[in-house]
């Protein structure tokens, strides 16, 4: 967890800085509605996509290529149980958590931008993203990070160990983790916006 | 899992959590001091008004949407959270209207009395009121949306009377039209020359007229004078003594009438003697004129009045001589 949530966050953070940055020419509203509702949890889970998601395919496929994972299921050990589960479980966990940072961050540079670069004061700013902001907003983007993060720790869960023999089938494994993992985002978030809005 | 990164886990979860409830408070403006007071309106409809949506008084916003729903007999109940704080009017009424083109709407508390001059916003006030109960009365204005549906309305209306006007003047009209508009030029043009000839004499019947006019203005001053006169002569007695003055006068006339009388009978008495005379005159022209007598020849006869022409030329002739050569005809000696 530790590796997966907290050493995860300064990447996400970078990210959200940016992605606060970027609807410049919005209001507090817009802002804030798309920072907690799409970009915060999206682009997080891109970008935990390819770090989360590429390391655990990498660990799992050279534990497979070294037979570490014939190993375990040697000594008993169910190898979805001790290597798939506590992953994914670990990443449900704290997709949220480093989203609901990324939200924070993002939301607060979008005020810093549109303070500075649109002459917009702190309680226009305000106004807008209170006046349109439901408690929903932030679960559901809590939500579907939650979701986005169970399935880029599956995906590299499963491309780890289907990885071929060598370092060049880690490598590919790892790379079809991340691209498997950033799909799996956009359909999950196209799922979530059926379901939930 | 080792100690520390159960710290880190365990303080990212904190901060994450911290960060959710606290955002979602503060965003939410939930009154956790109980700094709000709680208060209801009602209303047929809310138009655009949600949960969130601003409350303001004379355009502060004091407040925020907190629930809507719907209640019996058709009514929508809005809940509001108001600050403690602000004073609100003695009947407060709520009118939901939009409060900008961005679909934002809010919530506008007044003072029920007096009632808004809008009779829709004044009816749905009344009819809220009527109701009866705590909640404030309350009315929506149409939002922008309603307005442009019924601005689009108008234009297709004004649409159908410019087909319906395209329609009635089609070509077939439109060359009538034009037509009529000809002839109306060229009788306005004939107009024109015939008032361009009767100038002349409407101005000799102008003059004649201004003439006539003076005339009459002429008379009315002379009869003026004259009714000025005749009561200045009225006032004077001169009348009196006028009639009096003709009265004499006509006896006068009377008397030389009576004279002329006598000289005509006196006339006539001697008209056989002055027919006599006229006689005789006219057989002595008569003669004269036939170069009878002395005086008929010299009235006819040429030859004697030229040898009178020649005598008398020849006198003068010897005059002059006498005057010119005086000792030829006349020696005087004194001695």
């Amino acid at each position: 967890m530790r590796r997966l949530g907290v050493d995860s966050v300064p990447i996400a953070l970078f990210i959200a800085v940016f992605t606060g940055a970027v609807p410049m020419y919005f209001v507090g509203a817009l802002v804030g509605k798309t920072i907690m509702m799409e970009l915060g949890p999206v682009l997080t889970g891109m970008a935990l996509a390819g770090r989360v998601g590429a390391s655990i395919a990498a660990e799992l496929g050279t534990m497979k290529v070294t037979e570490q994972v014939d190993a375990l299921e040697t000594l008993a050990y169910d190898r979805n149980s001790y290597l798939i589960v506590p992953r994914v479980l670990a990443a449900t966990l704290m997709f949220p958590v480093v989203t609901a940072f990324a939200m924070s961050v993002g939301v607060f540079s979008g005020w810093i931008t549109a303070i500075n670069l649109l002459d917009l004061s702190s309680p226009d700013f305000l106004k807008g993203l209170k006046l349109f902001y439901r408690f929903k907003d932030i679960w559901f983007g809590l939500i579907k990070s939650a979701s986005f993060g169970a399935a880029v720790a599956l995906m590299g869960c499963l491309r780890g160990l289907d990885a071929q023999a060598g370092a060049a089938g880690v490598g590919l494994s790892t790379t079809r983790a991340v691209v498997l993992g950033c799909e799996a985002i956009l359909v999950l978030d196209a799922f979530w916006a059926l379901v939930l809005l | 899992m080792k100690r520390s990164n159960e710290f880190a886990v365990g303080l990212a979860v904190l901060a994450a959590l911290a960060l959710v409830i606290g955002g979602a408070l503060w965003l939410s403006e939930t009154d956790v001091n109980q700094k709000q007071v709680t208060y209801h309106a009602r209303f047929r409809t809310v138009g655009g008004l949600g949960v969130g949506s601003p409350v303001t008084l004379r355009g502060v916003r004091v407040g925020r949407v907190e629930a809507i729903r719907l209640v019996e007999e058709e009514w929508v109940e809005t809940e509001f959270s108001i600050d403690r704080a602000v004073r609100l009017p003695g009947r407060p009424a709520v009118v939901s209207a939009s409060a900008s083109l961005f679909g934002e709407w809010s919530a506008n508390i007044f003072n029920y009395e007096p009632l808004p001059t809008d009779p829709n916003l004044r009816n749905a006030l009344l009819e809220s009121d009527q109701a009866g109960g705590d909640a404030w009365p309350g009315a929506t204005l149409p939002d922008i949306g309603q307005l442009t549906a019924q601005a689009s309305r108008i234009a297709g209306d004004v649409g159908d009377i410019t087909n319906r006007i395209g329609q009635a003047f089609d070509s077939t009209a439109l060359k009538n039209l034009q037509q009529s508009v000809k002839d109306l030029a060229e009788i306005s043009g004939r107009l024109v020359t015939f008032a361009g000839a009767q100038t002349t004499r409407i101005d000799r019947v102008s003059q004649n007229v201004t003439t006539t006019s003076d005339a009459f203005a002429g008379v009315a001053r002379t009869f003026q004078n004259a009714v000025a006169r005749l009561d200045t002569a009225t006032a004077d007695n001169e009348l009196k003594d006028i009639l009096e003055n003709s009265r004499v006068s006509s006896s006068d006339l009377r008397a030389a009438a009576a004279d002329l009388r006598s000289v005509m009978a006196a006339a006539r008495d001697n008209q056989a003697g002055l027919v006599s005379v006229v006689q005789q005159a006219d057989s002595l022209m008569t003669r004269i004129q036939e170069g009878n007598g002395t005086l008929g020849m010299l009235a006819t006869d040429s030859t004697l009045y030229r040898e009178t022409t020649m005598t008398v030329i020849q006198f003068r002739e010897l005059l002059t001589d006498i005057k010119a050569n005086p000792k030829k005809y006349l020696k005087i000696s004194v001695f």
